[in-house]
């Protein structure tokens, strides 16, 4: 560490190198933290969870019970014991709830101000955080599984929505209307994601084990299918065309620079595709289990030299590297099924929720802790605990004092 | 990599080695399959779909399979069929697992007949009508054995207590009448299929049955 800061002084070093071989090794030491701790609200397992892109301070979660919490994640109490508390909740006593499991939150890419979730209650809401109203309403025909807004949008703001009816349907938030419908599906769509790199392209996953590409500006169907076999015939039954896996596929995620689309199925595989030309880089990640019936939130890690993908499996969260495949960890914490994981990218922390309705926040360790003098809250052994920077410590003071 | 003969089948059989038994002698499945590909592409090594489960493949060593097919079929009708098979498969490419129909009549410039006197020989296995797999002439009973002391095996670890069971103390257990391979063979075979998990301990590996 100090090699790279000395390197990146003299300017030997580009800048991005050290925040890259410094993310990457936090990323290591990932661990359970007993210091960081998130409300526990929900009564009922928590199925997804969304940290906001703008400044990375508010987490959504959506649980089974059709609740909606809004965590504030910064610690700005000085003491390295903290909780994150949630700031508001759209609970059962509120007259807009869903009546079903909400199954996806996400926040409005561009600010705080509204969010969106979608349920099983077959609709998909649009709500204002300050007044925690919805200002919209969606209404599907069959449950929806998810949905998704494109993060870099500019020239659209549609909302994709993945349902139990093989049509995906495009919502404009502008207008409040339906949009289009993307027909190519067999069976339900349990996982829609935009690309990151250009907002026009959309990936879905489908329960008939096809993930498809779109461009959503084109009339007719979908780009391409992504094809496990590499087009290579002679592995698959005559019959089967262009699957992705050999089960549904209920996992989508794009690596943050777009470039890569990882897919989860039931067969137990993880597969990495190259997303523009939808190949299949046969990267081995080995038996990833897999039993959701519904959709799989996992997470990419951003920053990091070789990247990670964060996977749920089972009741423990698997860290895979990226390209070469191989197991670096298992997060060990939670008590039954997880069902959901969220990658902060600039502290690198791992929140992840579960059917045992807990947020565990895994947060790298990389210094012993001192096991003595912890009852002074020094600073000057503030560097070697996982606690308050000297430097984040608030320095302000006022003229008047 | 073959390390595990087996001079059961009176030498009819080349010796075949499964893919996934690679992935537990090395750390990185990734590397394994591209390796593997490499060879395959360079008509070394030969992949067959063996049939009991869809991704298991066993490899050989392309000279190994040619001198025992070709040994197979002394004294047969079929040779030159076969024969000419093998040459056309050693030259335009090794890596296909299965043929169609259209393939065989149109490059290979094989006859219906001749389709079946390979059938017959066991270099070509029915598939779908009208396609075929790639496979090893008798391999019927290595795959017999091979389930069998599979599962043979998995029982042992399964019924220790905690269903788990140090390796080497596996390794030392009198095999039973019904495990007809090498217990190494087997050994690598569940650990690479995913079947237990290998765990390190202070005492050597330890086996654990993994619950699916």
């Amino acid at each position: 560490m100090l090699g790279f800061l000395t390197a990146r002084q003299a300017g030997l070093d580009d800048p991005l190198r050290l925040r890259r071989a410094e993310s990457t090794r936090r990323v290591f030491g990932l661990e359970l933290n007993p210091d960081r701790d998130v409300d526990r609200i929900h009564g009922n397992g928590i199925n997804t969870i969304d940290i906001e892109a703008v400044e990375g301070r508010y987490m959504l979660s959506g649980g089974s019970d059709g609740i909606i919490v809004v965590y504030d994640l910064e610690n700005y109490s000085g003491k390295p014991q903290y909780t994150c508390k949630a700031v508001c909740t759209v609970g059962r006593s509120s007259r807009y709830v869903h009546k079903f499991s909400v199954e996806t939150v996400q926040w409005y890419p561009y600010d705080t101000g509204m969010f969106v979730s979608s349920s099983f209650d077959k609709t998909m809401k649009v709500w204002d955080t300050e007044t925690l109203k919805p200002a919209e309403v969606f209404e599907f025909e069959g449950n929806v599984y998810s949905h998704h807004l494109s993060p870099i949008a500019r020239k659209h703001s549609l909302i994709a929505v993945g349902t139990k009816y093989p049509k995906v349907q495009l919502c404009d938030l502008k207008s409040g209307s339906r949009s289009h419908v993307l027909q190519g599906h067999r069976a339900e769509v349990l996982s829609v994601r935009w690309s990151p790199r250009y907002e026009h392209i959309l990936a879905t996953a489908s329960a008939d084990s096809k993930v498809k590409v779109w461009d959503v500006r084109r009339a007719s169907g979908s780009l391409l299918d992504l094809d496990q076999h590499k087009g290579d015939k002679s592995k698959a039954s005559t019959e089967a065309v262009n699957t992705a896996h050999n089960g549904r596929v209920n996992g989508l995620c794009f690596t943050g620079d777009g470039l890569y689309i990882l897919t989860t199925g039931t067969d137990d595989r993880m597969r990495l595709w190259n997303s523009a030309t939808g190949e299949n880089t046969l990267v081995n990640y080995g038996k990833v289990c897999n039993e959701s019936r519904k959709k799989l939130q996992f997470a990419v890690s951003r920053g990091c030299s070789p990247e990670f993908v964060f996977v749920p499996c089972g009741s423990s969260v698997a860290v895979y590297a990226l390209h070469t495949g191989e197991l670096v960890t298992m997060l060990r914490g939670h008590y039954n099924n997880v069902d959901c994981c969220e990658f902060h990218p600039d502290y690198q922390e791992l929140y992840s929720g579960g059917k045992d309705c807990n947020i565990l926040a895994w947060v790298p360790v990389l210094h012993a802790s001192a096991v003595e003098d912890e009852s002074n809250s020094s600073n000057k052994d503030a560097a070697s605990q996982p606690s308050v920077n000297p430097a984040l410590q608030d320095a302000w003071s006022s003229d008047e004092d | 990599m073959t390390l595990f003969p087996r001079k059961l089948f009176n030498d009819a059989l080349p010796t075949i080695v499964l893919k996934h038994q690679l992935y537990s002698l090395h750390n990185d499945k990734t590397l394994v399959d591209k390796e593997v590909n490499k060879l395959r592409e360079q008509a070394e090594l030969l992949m067959f779909q063996l049939g009991f489960d869809t991704e298991a493949f066993g490899l050989t060593f392309i000279s190994d399979y040619k001198a025992k097919v070709l040994a197979g079929q002394e004294g047969k009708v079929t040779r030159a069929t076969v024969e000419r098979f093998l040459e056309k498969l050693l030259t335009s490419s090794c890596t296909d697992l299965s043929f169609s129909k259209e393939k065989m009549l149109r490059e290979f410039l094989f006859t219906d007949s001749e389709i079946t006197q390979l059938v017959k020989s066991g270099v070509l296995t029915v598939r779908d009508a009208g396609s075929w797999w790639l496979s090893i002439p008798n391999s019927g009973k290595f795959t017999k054995y091979f389930i069998q002391g599979r599962k043979a095996v998995l029982g042992m670890v399964k019924k220790s207590k905690y269903s788990e069971v140090l390796q080497a103390e596996l390794e030392e257990r009198r095999t039973i009448a019904q495990v007809k391979f090498n217990m190494k063979y087997h050994i690598h075979d569940i650990v690479g299929a995913d079947l237990v998990e290998s765990i390190p301990t202070t005492s050597g590996a330890l086996l654990r049955f993994v619950e699916s």
